[in-house]
């Protein structure tokens, strides 16, 4: 072989030439067309299927005619956006200090902010449920200091829900705001408080406007990932508090109705998905508007 | 004066944050040694009673079940993302960036929808019987592939090519530059792949809610249908404890890998 050839372009040329270059990804392409694209095309096929074996939208007439369904839907989208705003209200101050800290502070609270993803959803919601309960954490302390005589419901309801949820979530809006933060020119900072801004004026008029797509990433992170959560609302919104997956789970394991379970597995997709979609569009949009000098 | 009341009320809220993502944790480990069942917060009596009644088939045995799981998708997912991201990312074969979004499509899909769709698989298949252990597994593989994969990816790209290079002008076959150069470099990111992996297998709920069957039930599933009984303290030791293990994966995979150079730009 000719040596004094440039390496990519031989092995570009090689690829072309020998089919074998596509041999190592039989395995793993396999395995998700098998077990992930022909399970996704069965579920999403059952879920326009008629009684009578047909082809139509019956299922999904089914679904947007039932009250309780429309009442779970309209639940879980509440919940998921209570859930985004919590979480990038939250994240915004510990991604801004992670980005600018040079101290040694910063260490400790990456790993204090981080960490708890390690543990499982399961461990967390333990903890809430200590913390929350009727005899709970809060509810003891508050009566033993005289504030309330009886204990506030802080479980079985939205509230448990989305405090439970924001707290599995907030790693991940911090680091999608430390991802964005940290893209902003600290000169463009420096600059304006050397001109006499106010450090307020600065987070309002440079850093806020210019982490705008960070905001909105975490904003939709939380959103979908929340949409789609089963064990925190199942658990800390206990049996009455029906959101889109909860309802999935009965619809399977309880109720065995296969086509509803599957339609609405489709329409959480379309929503997650959807929402996907309108996000990476709207965030070039916010990008260039940004970028334009 | 204002601005000194604002700031010291930012660094409240600052605060306040961390303590809102440090309790739970806490109130759990306090859980796991205090003698009584609510938790009390008197640091001065304590006991590992709760960690001897976990060592019982109950906890036992999905403890186990878990870890071979995780350990097994450990492996299988390692093997298959290391396979496509050397041909996506290394040959970089003709097509490999609709490739590469067909194998990272799976992250786009809601994991409830994914542990929905297989278990349909599964039932109208007829393999209704390969649901537990092995169906888990699969189940995981699909879930885990792409997170390893992207990081494999991801290792390759930062792989100097000019090292590849060296050994080829040197007289290095394909297999010898496959094995003793490239292996060696995403070493690290092979590994952090795969531990990312067992985290996930072995924390997973969305997916083992569909696929575990009496007498093959994970951890995770296990302990959130013992919630129906109350907050057994037994159920904090058993969290500690699952969290003490992932540590001491972690750990023995970053012992073989090295993992953690590689957050120090130590690959390149």
């Amino acid at each position: 072989m000719n040596v004094s050839e440039p390496i990519s372009a031989a092995r570009q040329r090689r690829s072309f030439l020998s089919p074998g270059a596509y041999v190592p990804l039989i395995p793993p392409v396999s395995a998700l067309l098998l077990f992930f694209a022909l399970p996704m095309g069965m579920m999403i096929g059952l879920s326009f299927e008629t009684t009578l074996g047909g082809f139509g939208l019956s299922n999904y007439q089914d679904f947007f005619t039932d009250d309780l369904a429309l009442d779970g839907l309209r639940r879980t989208l509440v919940m998921s956006g209570l859930v985004a705003i919590s979480v990038t209200v939250m994240a915004y101050p510990i991604a801004y200090f992670l980005a600018r800290s040079t101290t040694r502070w910063r260490v400790i609270v990456f790993a204090l902010a981080i960490a708890p993803e390690l543990a499982g959803v399961v461990l967390r919601t333990y903890g809430w449920l200590v913390i929350l309960e009727k005899n709970g954490f809060i509810n003891d302390t508050l009566i033993s200091l005289g504030l309330i005589e009886e204990p506030l419901p802080l479980i079985g309801n939205m509230f448990g829900a989305v405090v439970g949820l924001t707290h599995v979530l907030l790693p991940f809006g911090i680091l999608s705001l430390l991802t964005s933060i940290q893209g902003i020119d600290q000169n463009l900072e420096k600059s304006a408080q050397i001109l006499g801004a106010s450090r307020l004026s600065v987070l309002r008029h440079i850093v806020f406007p210019l982490s705008l797509p960070g905001i909105m990433s975490s904003f939709l992170i939380a959103f979908t990932l929340s949409a789609s959560a089963y064990a925190t609302p199942a658990l800390l919104g206990g049996i009455k508090f029906k959101v889109l997956a909860t309802m999935i789970y009965r619809e399977v394991l309880v109720l065995v109705n296969w086509p509803a379970a599957a339609v609405m597995a489709t329409v959480l997709l379309v929503i997650v998905i959807g929402i996907a979609f309108f996000s990476t569009r709207a965030e070039n949009r916010i990008v260039n508007r940004l970028h334009v000098r | 004066m204002s601005r000194v009341i604002l700031s010291s009320l930012y660094w409240a809220f600052f605060v306040l944050i961390l303590l809102f993502i440090a309790l739970p944790l806490l109130v759990v480990i306090a859980a796991s040694v205090s003698p009584t069942v609510s938790v009390t917060f008197e640091f001065w009596t304590w006991t590992f009673e709760w960690f001897q009644r976990m060592w019982a088939p109950r906890w036992i045995d999905p403890f186990i079940l878990s870890a071979k799981i995780a350990a097994l998708v450990a492996i299988i997912t390692g093997v298959l993302a290391t396979l496509a991201a050397y041909a996506v990312a290394y040959r970089k074969v003709p097509g490999h960036t609709a490739i590469m979004s067909f194998l990272l499509s799976p992250l786009a899909v809601p994991q409830i929808v994914k542990g929905v769709a297989i278990v349909l698989f599964f039932s109208s298949a007829g393999l209704y019987h390969y649901l537990g252990f092995p169906g888990l597994v699969l189940g995981h593989v699909v879930l885990t592939m792409p997170f390893a994969t992207r990081m494999i990816v991801t290792a390759i790209y930062n792989f100097d090519t000019n090292l590849d290079r060296a050994a080829q002008v040197l007289g290095a076959s394909k297999w010898q530059r496959v094995y003793h150069v490239l292996l060696p470099l995403i070493k690290p990111g092979i590994f952090s792949g795969m531990t990312f992996a067992f985290i996930l297998s072995f924390n997973d709920v969305p997916i083992a809610l569909f696929l575990v069957r009496p007498g093959e039930i994970t951890l995770p599933i296990k302990v959130i249908n013992y919630f129906e009984f109350g907050l057994d303290p037994v159920l904090a030791a058993v969290n500690v404890a699952s969290l003490l293990f992932l540590l001491a994966v972690i750990f023995l995979f970053e012992k073989i890998g090295g993992f953690t150079a590689q957050l120090h730009g130590g690959s390149k």
